[in-house]
């Protein structure tokens, strides 16, 4: 029986390990990337690689019937191709969703699915990456995000907000009424597609004013989505010049009332362009296995009472202090994990209102800056250290 | 906690029903555009299943150990309700009078149905609920995107429609369900107990409409204000359901008159009344107690003496007593915040931050209307 449970512990292991994401070659083309789509002819030349998507329990959100749906959510296995020219970088993204969900403008509780590509504004240290939620203080990312379209009727991009009266309070019948809906229904907009900026959950915030352009689309076949987006390769946030640079996506299911922190996500992964010369350390920072051992890992934090604060693995007891661990693995790089041990403070995520939970100050400000009340790890033996993070990165949920 | 906090109190032994306050409330904010189905301001039968259907049970707010507990968000069809319309157009034609939509369900589908058997013992009184602007809300804590935030001059809690991402947390988190998702803009929208009334020194519209002049709108730090009397010095006005915990800034007065009963032979049961106590108990605590005995006995006094400076209150003699409010506040925070005070009309909704082009109606304008996308 011992055997039996090692030999599928062993088994598991391997399937873990089986289950990494891999870094992406953007190919180079000479086409014109300006409006991309699904359907682009130009993607038969593009190299697809395997990017795994992790469902996001790092904190629980308070909707009740959205925590049932997504109580034993599984990985997605998302695959994904990027081209570039010139001036111009663009990404698709297909990954399995066995029903088209759209937020429907009639209804209350209905969401839509979608999807959202990341970058970090600053990547020249591959061990100082932005965090995966959205940035963090310091470490700005910038997001673009589209959903599957509905009709928004206001604001509506176009700034026309004088169509919201009722039409039964026009002075307007029959015909002129019809025509005035009609008008109404035309100024809607079915374009979801945004674009933000943020420093860490809570300050992601919509760029408006037109310094990041960007097209994305989004489309719905053989139970699988596709989207794509097409930006350009530097703009005032981002350049990505560079032999490789990070990236991380996000894919939301409507049906499991998806949106915001209810996602799926990756971890960062490199995309290398095809061209250059110089890929630099970000390769291997963000694809090496990890140096360590999961199981002595498994006793160094046992012994050392993180579960005092974290929920560690999906079976152990919510805890409200410390962010759950449960999928850590699955959307942190090595170098994140090494990090928040040694120096807590290096990243504090705003996260959840700690008013929503007054109890468990997690975190205290000093001149404006967040202080973790997490124990600093720094002195821990390097072999520890490793064989921690080597355990830290076992944790994710299995694939579907 | 803001600096300072405005209230209201509704006395619930006046309240008659009459949805003046809804319909005031909805003409002025809610009539259109996604909002049809919203009631800001509603008045429900008690006991019933109020509005979204049976509220109390869909969660929110905090427990005794202050964490914020996960909640539902109610479904348009089942739980509020999906406004209808009938062809009055189509009548003409010879049509036959039909509603819209097949109404099976909205607020006040069980109005003044109540408890208890007819004739002997049925009750119920009306309980006009708008958003409570907590001092500690449950949707404020619930937003990940900071798009709640409480105004540090009178605490009125508001939505800034450019943060909201229309995740809906916020209804999950406010155990009155009183703040509500417009499905055509994809935003959380709210009671903004009429700021921009507030500012110029009127009341909400729900308040200055009132025909019973039960509600009472004030600083509760304006030691001179009936609110302040009501909820302070005599205790008789008390927050609903504060057991929830995120502390309502609007309070009621209890109902403390009520029929007597019948007995079977349908004589009157002398000292009898028909309001059980454990029900007032379960919306506003056990200190509804001690109001109703304050209630009680200083009816006894104006009887007697024919002097009660709370009854003097509660018969509201003057608006201007009832609504303190004060412009020249206002004028003052805006001033230090070296900001403009509010315009009688306020030109945000003339020409919006992102308005690119004016929206002056012009319904017979046959002209082109730019359509799509920004990026």
């Amino acid at each position: 029986m011992k055997n039996l449970t090692k030999l599928l512990l062993a088994s598991v292991v391997s399937a873990s390990a089986l289950m990494a994401s891999s870094a992406v070659t953007a190919v180079k083309v000479d086409a014109n990337l300006d409006k991309v789509t699904y359907n682009s002819a130009i993607w038969s030349k593009a190299k697809t690689s395997k990017v795994m998507l992790y469902p996001q329990t790092t904190i629980k959100f308070n909707d009740k019937t959205a925590n049932t749906l997504n109580e034993d959510a599984k990985a997605i296995e998302a695959k994904v191709a990027a081209l570039y020219n010139g001036s111009k970088v663009a990404f698709m993204i297909t990954w399995p969703d066995g029903t088209k969900s759209i937020q429907n403008s009639d209804k209350t509780d209905t969401y839509s699915d979608g999807f959202a590509i990341q970058f970090a504004e600053d990547f020249s240290d591959p061990k100082k990456l932005p965090y995966i939620g959205m940035g963090s203080d310091g470490r700005p990312v910038v997001i673009h995000l589209q959903k599957e379209a509905f009709g928004i009727y206001e604001p509506n991009g176009e700034g026309m907000v004088g169509y919201q009266v009722n039409p039964n309070q026009t002075d307007l019948f029959g015909k002129d009424l019809e025509k005035f809906e009609a008008r109404v229904k035309s100024i809607a907009s079915n374009d979801y597609e945004k674009n933000f900026v943020s420093e860490g959950f809570r300050s992601m915030t919509e760029i408006k004013d037109d310094t990041s352009k960007s097209y994305s689309r989004i489309g719905y076949a053989n139970k699988a989505w596709t989207g794509t987006l097409s930006r350009p390769l530097k703009d005032e946030y981002v350049s990505l010049n560079a032999g490789a640079f990070p990236v991380a996506f996000a894919v939301w299911d409507g049906e499991k009332m998806g949106r915001n922190g209810l996602k799926h996500l990756s971890s960062w992964v490199a995309v290398v362009l095809e061209s250059s010369a110089s890929k630099g350390p970000l390769v291997s920072a963000l694809h090496d296995k990890v140096s360590g051992d999961a199981s002595k890992g498994k006793e160094v934090v046992a012994n050392n009472g993180c579960v005092g604060c974290h929920q560690i693995e999906a079976t152990d007891a919510p805890n409200l202090m410390g962010p759950s661990l449960s999928n850590i693995g699955g959307y942190s790089t090595s170098d994140y994990l090494r990090e928040s041990i040694v120096d807590p403070s290096a990243v504090v995520v705003p996260g959840y209102n700690r008013n929503a939970h007054s109890n468990y100050m997690w975190y205290t400000e000093a001149d404006g800056k967040r202080v973790s009340t997490m124990t600093d790890y720094s002195w821990l033996e390097k072999a520890d250290l490793e064989d921690m993070v080597a355990y830290l990165k076992t944790l994710k949920a299995e694939a579907k | 906690m803001s600096k300072r906090q405005l209230a209201m109190v509704m006395d619930l032994n006046k309240c008659i029903g009459c949805q003046t306050c809804t319909v005031a409330c909805k003409t002025q904010w809610t009539n259109r555009n996604g909002r049809e189905y919203m009631y800001w301001n509603n008045v429900e039968t008690y006991p019933g299943t109020g509005y979204p259907k049976n509220w109390m049970d869909l969660g929110g707010g905090f427990d005794a150990a202050g964490d914020l507990q996960p909640g539902i968000i109610p479904n348009l069809e089942a739980d509020y309700g999906v406004p209808w319309d009938y062809n009055y157009d189509a009548l003409q034609g010879g049509a036959s009078f039909e509603p819209n939509v097949e109404p099976t369900w909205g607020p006040n589908w069980d109005e003044d149905e109540g408890a208890g058997l007819f004739p002997e013992d049925n009750y119920f009184f009306y309980l006009p609920r708008i958003c409570n602007h907590c001092t500690n809300p449950g949707c404020l804590s619930a937003c990940p995107r900071d798009a709640i935030f409480k105004r540090e001059q009178d605490g009125v809690v508001l939505v800034d429609l450019d943060r909201c991402q229309g995740y809906r947390y916020c209804i999950a988190g406010c155990p009155y369900k009183k703040i509500y998702f417009n499905p055509k803009i994809s935003k959380s929208e709210k009671c903004i107990l009429c700021f921009p009334r507030i500012e110029q020194g009127l009341p909400p519209a729900c308040a200055q409409q009132c025909v019973g002049r039960i509600r009472f709108v004030g600083f509760l730090d304006d030691e001179e204000g009936q609110v302040y009397k009501l909820v302070h010095k005599y205790k008789v006005a008390i927050g609903l359901r504060t057991d929830y915990g995120t502390q309502p800034n609007v309070y009621y007065v209890p109902p403390t008159e009520s029929p007597v009963k019948f007995d079977a032979q349908g004589k009157i049961i002398d000292g009898s009344g028909r309001l059980p106590i454990e029900e007032l108990e379960k919306l506003f605590g056990p200190d509804v107690h001690q109001a109703i005995k304050t209630l009680k006995s200083e009816m006894k006094k104006r009887k007697e003496t024919g002097e009660s400076e709370l009854m003097d209150i509660l018969i509201a003699y003057q608006h201007s007593d009832m609504f303190r409010l004060d412009n020249n506040y206002y004028n003052q925070v805006a001033k230090q915040n070296g900001q403009k005070a509010l315009a009688p009309v306020d030109t945000r909704y003339k020409v919006g931050k992102y308005t690119k082009s004016g929206h002056e109606m012009n319904f017979f304008h046959d002209g082109e209307i730019p359509t799509g996308g920004h990026h």
